[in-house]
């Protein structure tokens, strides 16, 4: 018994000469990092926090308390639901698309294949691109006089099309998503690959063995083997896809007028061309909270413990 | 990665099938770089020709010699400044944060959450208060302003990357260290980063390319001094048709590095993404 | 001066007590084995001398001075890993030299001490070679000279020979008694194998759950065990454990087994198990103390009995037999050509001179 009490009162019971040595190591080496998170991640949070409740803007730097006057305007502001609209229904096309194709490529790339090599170096050629060279390629491309794609279009119309692609309001969103999903296809088919060729061939194979066909083997088996993967390209693909920002810059600015204009676009207008401090801060505060319930619920719903 | 025995053998595509279907998906997603590639290359008088001059008649280099000449190639060397120098800095911070992590589960699993969920930070959210916050330091236009953001904004990735190679080295050979005669943070640099250098690499080189095609950072936190390439490309935008040439150009120089870089790292990079993707 | 001296040593892993209040001394130059099950604590107590791990409680003093909050790198210890822990990305040279390094030691000097410790271990001719490019043996051998080159005062092995095969495990198992004879050094040694601790120990530390069931030379711990514990660890084949009862029959001290079977004890322990008549103990014989009776009188102390042979299980040099006694089936040692076939009858007799007793409340051995 006199062990025991010697145990739970360790320190004081040794009184040896000397403490643990590199007891603070572990903390000297990761503080630089957390230091730099911290002014990164936790300081524009707080500032936002507290601007957000005052009402500083080009106008006006009134620095008190003005209570939920930002976050009223927040819920009567069309603009702003409208540009939560349309970041909706770009990343609800893309990213499905994104998935199912990659997946595709993977499967037709997994088995063996002469210059397998050559061809995925070439096909991870858009993702490692800038987005705003990948916008400013597609707007060259989809130039309506001068652009290739409206010259093959017009080879199966059978007469020139000279579609603004840009410009036009029921082509603008097409065009986006076409750019958006070129480049980040790609990334989601390495993935998905790399995963595919993780999965244990003694699984498939007994299953196949016992007689089950091919559909029922991928979605029994391979799925739920790559699902811990595919999850997670789903999160940060899907959040990316949230925060949208270069591609569109490039092809339209938001346009025409504000159609195109995404929850990100929207918050830098407000904040670096109105100069609507307060607001913006407001803006990005409901950005922040929202992204965090999706991802948490994300998180939870795919049942990765992170 | 090595060719696989066939995931399931079942009668059905063709080997000309899968080929063919590869080819057309090749196309697809080359052509638009082959599109802006050859733009950079032509002259305006091919550049605007209706119909689109598909192969250009000769390589000309006038477009780059004006982006030379104007010093706007020199983009690409602040871009080469900071996205080398931030990698730099966080891959060393990061492998550190993440061997307390890994060895001393420094902060408990709260820490290691917060740290990696900081990736999720939509840069949007946070890119005004920093600018106010650079203001007031003056840091607007500086270097050493986007490389501390943009170091920053790497430690999430770099930290969980390294977490995986690190749990992978065999903890007794950092024991072994320790006996021997290495002090922690001897095990630290001469045995700890020669092992993961597999690691090292790959993340080296994602963090690298997501810092040299940034652009929103880029854009709000430099004005005159300080312009990456991604900036001087929109530049050029603004309808004046005539700058068409130099859009390509300019990505063109901007682009050609980064494929350089992933080209010779190739087999690190495959290995990276699998081992990353695999372990979450 | 003791060159290890440990006193009420405990660590606990949260709610696991891995090692329980171990007092342990150990003179300079001595070959102690640790030895015990997995999770006895062995591996336990070696990595708190080593530092690796931090003591709940108790003292280490390594040379008389206490090293509980010393570094590793400062006790002056030198420490053998069952998986060698060479540094793939260095040659062999690199490995041995790579503790001197980090103590900034001259250049000239490492090159000296590197190549004598290569010498002794026969590695010369490896030097320039990488660890991926070695048998596990050569491994093995580099890890030990990586060891040796430091001139510790303490060496410390943690199940170095587990991964090698049983060929290669007996010639390395010479190699490390003969290094201990050739350098001197005093060296902690953990096994689970009693093979290897009978072998090379001067001296062997028996953990069970984390404190020490026995400590003593090899032969003192096989011949007179304290526990059933150590009885039954030491020794290969085990030790056979049979119930049974002590009776007092026709004036003498007598065993009374299970199946009805008597065996007198031997003259000379009746004295000691006098207290014991009538109480249930447990009766402990080893294999090799047993043999097919010969023709003529039963030795002193010895007992006969007629059985029947259940299995046979043939060596080569010896052959072991298994046939029931007491309830319990019983494995012996008897000469390859003293059977025939399972189901004949034959004759065994039992050395109770070298057997022993225990307590079957208390598992130690009366």
């Amino acid at each position: 018994m006199a062990h025991t009490s010697a145990i739970d009162a360790a320190g004081s019971a040794l009184a040896l000469p000397g403490r643990a040595p590199d007891r603070h190591f572990k903390w000297w080496i990761i503080a630089p990092a957390i230091f730099l998170l911290l002014f990164i991640g936790l300081f524009p949070l707080l500032y936002s926090f507290a601007v957000s409740f005052q009402r500083v803007s080009m106008l006006e730097n009134d620095t008190s308390f003005a209570g939920l006057v930002n976050y009223g305007e927040l819920f009567r502001d069309a603009r702003l639901w409208q540009s939560l609209l349309h970041t909706a229904v770009i990343t609800a096309i893309a990213l499905p698309v994104e998935l199912v194709l990659g997946l595709l490529m993977a499967q037709l790339f997994l088995e063996r294949l002469p210059g397998r090599q050559v061809f995925v170096s070439l096909l991870v050629m858009p993702t490692v691109i800038s987005p705003i060279v990948a916008g400013a390629t597609w707007r060259l491309l989809f130039d309506n006089r001068y652009g290739p794609i409206n010259q093959i279009i017009g080879w199966f119309a059978g007469k020139p099309v000279a579609a603004l692609w840009t410009v036009n309001p029921d082509l603008v969103y097409p065009a986006i998503i076409l750019c958006e999903i070129w480049q980040w296809t790609p990334f989601m088919f390495l993935i998905l690959l790399a995963a595919l060729s993780n999965v244990d061939k003694s699984l498939t194979e007994a299953a196949e063995i016992d007689g089950a066909g091919y559909w029922r083997i991928f979605v029994k088996i391979v799925l739920p083997a790559i699902w811990p993967v595919m999850a997670i390209a789903l999160l940060i693909r899907g959040l990316d896809l949230v925060r949208i920002f270069d591609i569109i810059w490039a092809l339209t600015t938001g346009g025409p007028g504000t159609m195109t204009e995404t929850i990100s676009i929207y918050t830098y207008v407000q904040g670096f061309q109105q100069f609507e401090v307060s607001y913006t801060a407001a803006v990005a505060f409901l950005v922040i909270l929202l992204l965090t319930i999706i991802v948490t619920w994300a998180i939870r719903r795919m049942g990765l413990a992170k | 990665m090595m060719p696989q025995r066939p995931l399931l053998r079942r009668p059905g595509p063709v080997l000309a099938l899968r080929y063919a279907a590869a080819l057309a998906l090749t196309v697809f997603f080359v052509f638009p770089v082959y599109w802006l590639f050859i733009i950079s290359f032509k002259t305006p008088a091919e550049i605007f020709h209706f119909p689109p001059v598909w192969y250009p008649q000769s390589i000309q280099f006038a477009n780059y010699r004006v982006l030379f000449k104007d010093g706007d190639a020199a983009t690409v060397g602040n871009s080469l400044v900071l996205a080398g120098v931030s990698t730099v800095i966080a891959m060393v911070l990061g492998t550190m944060a993440a061997y307390s992590l890994v060895r001393f589960k420094t902060g408990g699993e709260n820490l290691a959450v917060w740290i990696i969920s900081q990736r999720m930070m939509p840069p949007i959210a946070i890119v005004f208060p920093i600018f106010l916050l650079y203001v007031y330091f003056g840091w607007v236009d500086s270097y050493h302003g986007l490389i501390i953001l943009y170091t920053a904004f790497s430690l999430p990735y770099v930290t969980w990357m390294m977490r995986g190679y690190i749990e992978d080295i065999p903890i007794e050979l950092e024991e072994s260290a320790l006996v021997d005669g290495c002090t922690r943070w001897q095990v630290l640099w001469r045995v700890v980063f020669p092992m993961a250098r597999t690691g090292l690499f790959a993340t080296a080189v994602f963090t690298f390319v997501f810092a040299w095609n940034d652009f929103l950072f880029a854009l709000v936190l430099t004005r005159t001094e300080v312009i990456t390439y991604t900036v001087q490309v929109t530049h050029y935008f603004g309808g004046q048709s005539n700058f068409w040439a130099k859009i390509a150009a300019m990505s063109v120089l901007g682009t050609v590095p980064v494929f350089f870089t992933v080209a010779t790292l190739q087999r690190y990079l495959v290995r990276g993404i699998s081992m990353g993707a695999v372990k979450g | 001066m003791a060159d290890l001296k440990i006193t009420g040593l405990h660590k606990r892993y949260g709610p696991v007590h891995a090692v329980r209040g171990v007092d342990l001394e150990i003179p300079a130059g001595e070959f102690t084995v640790l030895v015990g099950p997995s999770g006895c604590g062995k591996s336990t107590l070696l990595r708190t001398i080593a530092g690796l791990e931090e003591a709940n409680a108790g003292t280490i003093e390594i040379g008389g001075k206490v090293v509980n909050y010393v570094r590793p790198r400062d006790r002056d210890i030198a420490m053998v890993f069952q998986n060698y822990a060479l540094y793939p990305y260095m040659n062999v040279y690199e490995n041995i030299a790579f503790g001197l390094r980090a103590r900034k030691t001259a250049a000239a000097e490492i090159d000296q001490r590197v190549r004598r410790a290569a010498d002794m271990l026969a590695i010369s001719g490896l030097l320039d070679r990488l660890p991926r490019q070695l048998s596990g043996g050569q491994r093995q051998r580099v890890a030990i000279g990586r060891a040796i080159v430091r001139n510790a005062r303490l060496f410390l092995f943690d199940e170095p020979l587990s991964n090698l095969d049983a060929q290669l495990r007996d010639e390395m198992r010479s190699e490390i008694k003969r290094l201990h004879q050739e350098i001197g050094t005093t060296m902690i040694y953990v096994t689970h194998d009693q093979i290897e601790a009978m072998t090379l120990a001067d001296r062997i530390v028996l953990l069970k759950d984390g404190q020490i069931e026995q400590q003593g030379s090899p032969l003192d711990l096989f011949e007179r065990p304290a526990t059933r514990f150590v009885a039954g660890f030491l020794g290969s084949p085990k030790m056979n454990f049979v119930p049974a009862t002590v009776v007092e029959s026709a004036g003498t001290t007598g065993l009374q087994l299970n199946d009805g079977k008597g065996l007198a004890l031997p003259p000379a322990s009746r004295q000691r198990y006098a207290l014991a008549i009538g109480r249930a103990v447990i009766l402990g014989v080893r294999p090799e103390h047993m043999a097919r009776a010969r023709d003529g009188a039963e030795a002193d102390g010895h007992a006969r009995l007629e059985t029947t042979v259940e299995l046979i299980q043939p060596t080569g040099s010896r052959t072991y037999i298994t046939f029931p006694l007491g309830g319990t089936s019983v494995m012996a040692e008897v000469a390859p050509h003293d059977v025939q076939k399972p189901g004949d009858p034959i004759r065994i007799d039992l050395d109770l001179n070298r057997a022993v007793l225990i307590d079957p409340d208390t598992n130690r051995v009366i």
